[in-house]
């Protein structure tokens, strides 16, 4: 279970953002991108010495200053089902396109596929900085 | 010499053709993400709160911005802290103007209008319950 697909799971599920100031903020998750930017709806911000209460109807929240995120239990439950589901799906599509996936595939199910399996996400990382190390020598 | 050049120029070719990879690579990771998760122009010409990373506060009227969340703010007024403790804000101000706020730098963004300090929720809760 990968971390960003798990809070990709909680949209519209209430959460608890610490961030790394100490602050915590309470609130409804809208919105999430892949460097775990985040935007709350009907927020309640804590200070830091848990003495100042601000009821907030929106915020966007940098990614990098997260500490910790709480869930709600039964996202994981959730986010397995999504999961089996997308699995599903993938298999089908797979099937019909004679074993090979994502050919032709809109963006938004190359990127569900994407996130099925973690194995290939990494070995691509490796390709990609390869391309980089390579272009990187043709320059010298 | 010429030689050489056709070498290049094979170099050149072989370097496109790796970078339009490399991209392609790329969109596939990201997906469909690429636009902000917060759309501003909502909040275009309306006061908003902007928390920085180092923990200063500002407010002020968003006029401008970029993709990047660089903002642009007019009649700017900085929520000054507590010298002793920094985690403590006072109820002073001071004026900045016009400010360019980096992206980067930014910790949260949020609207104004609504805003409002509360008491304690979560101890009412707990007494409720």
């Amino acid at each position: 279970m990968l971390p960003l697909y798990l809070l990709n799971s909680a949209k519209s599920q209430p959460i608890l953002v610490e961030l790394k100031n100490g602050e915590t903020l309470n609130g409804l998750l809208t919105n999430c991108d892949s460097w775990m930017n985040l935007t709350l709806s009907e927020v309640i911000q804590t200070s830091p010495n848990a003495e100042v209460f601000t009821k907030i109807p929106e915020i966007y929240i940098r990614g990098s200053h997260i500490k910790y995120l709480r869930l709600p239990e039964q996202t994981m439950d959730y986010a397995k089902e999504q999961n089996m589901i997308n699995m599903e799906q993938r298999n089908k599509n797979q099937n019909r396109r004679g074993g090979r996936p994502n050919n032709n595939s809109g963006n938004f199910n190359r990127r569900r596929n994407d996130n099925n399996r973690g194995g290939n996400y990494n070995n691509r990382r490796g390709n990609s900085s390869n391309y980089h190390q390579s272009h990187g020598a043709g320059d010298s | 010499m010429e030689s050489k050049e056709t070498a290049r120029d094979g170099n050149q070719n072989n370097r496109d053709h790796k970078d339009q990879r490399r991209r392609n690579n790329g969109t596939k990771q990201e997906g469909p993400k690429r636009e902000a998760i917060l759309d501003l122009n909502k909040y275009k010409d309306t006061q908003i709160k902007v928390e920085f990373i180092g923990g200063r506060q500002i407010v002020g009227v968003l006029k401008g911005f970029d993709q990047l969340m660089n903002l642009v703010l007019e009649s700017v007024e900085e929520t000054l802290r507590d010298p002793e403790d920094p985690n403590v804000l006072t109820k002073d101000t001071r004026s900045l103007g016009r400010v360019v706020v980096r992206g980067p730098s930014l910790l949260t963004i949020s609207p104004l209008d609504g805003s409002e300090v509360i008491d304690n929720p979560f101890v009412a809760a707990e007494v409720q319950a």
